[in-house]
């Protein structure tokens, strides 16, 4: 999950550097993500609820559900935004999902 | 002719994107905090709340971008490092005043100091961006 956020800042960044909007296939990559995301948070309740490990459950779910919202929503801004900047907006929201996917773990372990 | 982008354009576009980000993790943190727990540090849960409505309208402001979008932005964009500074000396002097940690403690350290780093660009960006009379 990590890597696959690492790529799409990596794919974005070189957008950014030769000065281009994302194209098509980042865009796929971007709803691509999401679904996984999405998949990782049922998985992530139904795991949850099937242990009586001691964390901080609503913290847990809180990050899984706004984690699965920021790859759509830099799908959606991609999309809406041919300038270069749309490039800088995904990568910084791919980078953000990565750092978002370590800290649901951390909350997972109990930290 | 200026080439200087509006408020609103090019690497403004990455700052509204940046402040969205923080707007929609902290309103997120903040109802989970005040809606499980809000007896366990109120002072820290009210801050958060307040920093969550502050990220959000600097979000919209920055992103309309006109005339009036620019001061709202600005006042919110100030009162948020007032906001850090203020509770970052707070939080070191008094630590017993935040049993809980809110973004703002510490200077934002639990978040590699972006929430400090983060204005300071904000008002810079305003500044930069401003119109020419």
């Amino acid at each position: 999950m990590i890597v696959v956020g690492l790529l799409i800042a990596t794919g974005a960044l070189v957008h950014l550097i030769i000065n281009r909007p994302v194209g098509a296939y980042l865009r796929w990559a971007l709803l691509a993500y999401t679904a996984m995301l999405i998949v990782f948070a049922i998985g992530g309740i139904v795991q949850m609820v099937g242990t009586d490990q001691d964390f901080a459950r609503a913290e847990f779910v809180g990050y899984l559900l706004t984690t699965a919202l920021f790859p759509i929503g830099a799908w959606w801004w991609s999309r809406n935004d041919s300038s270069r900047a749309g490039s800088g907006v995904v990568l910084v929201v791919a980078l953000v999902t990565s750092v978002l996917i370590v800290r649901i773990q951390q909350v997972w372990a109990g930290v | 002719m200026s080439n200087t982008p509006t408020v609103n354009q090019g690497f403004g576009r990455v700052l509204v994107a940046i402040y969205a980000i923080f707007a929609v993790a902290a309103v997120a943190r903040s109802l989970i905090q005040i809606l499980t727990r809000f007896d366990e540090a109120p002072v820290a849960y009210v801050l958060s709340a307040v920093a969550a409505v502050i990220y959000v309208v600097a979000t919209v402001a920055l992103a309309r971008g006109d005339k009036t979008s620019r001061r709202v932005a600005t006042g919110a964009i100030a009162i948020e490092m007032a906001g850090v500074v203020v509770v970052g000396i707070i939080s070191l002097l008094i630590p017993d005043a935040f049993p809980r940690a809110s973004v703002w403690s510490t200077f934002g350290s639990g978040y590699l100091f972006i929430p400090l780093v983060l204005p300071i660009v904000g008002l810079w960006w305003l500044r930069y961006t401003r119109p020419v009379h």
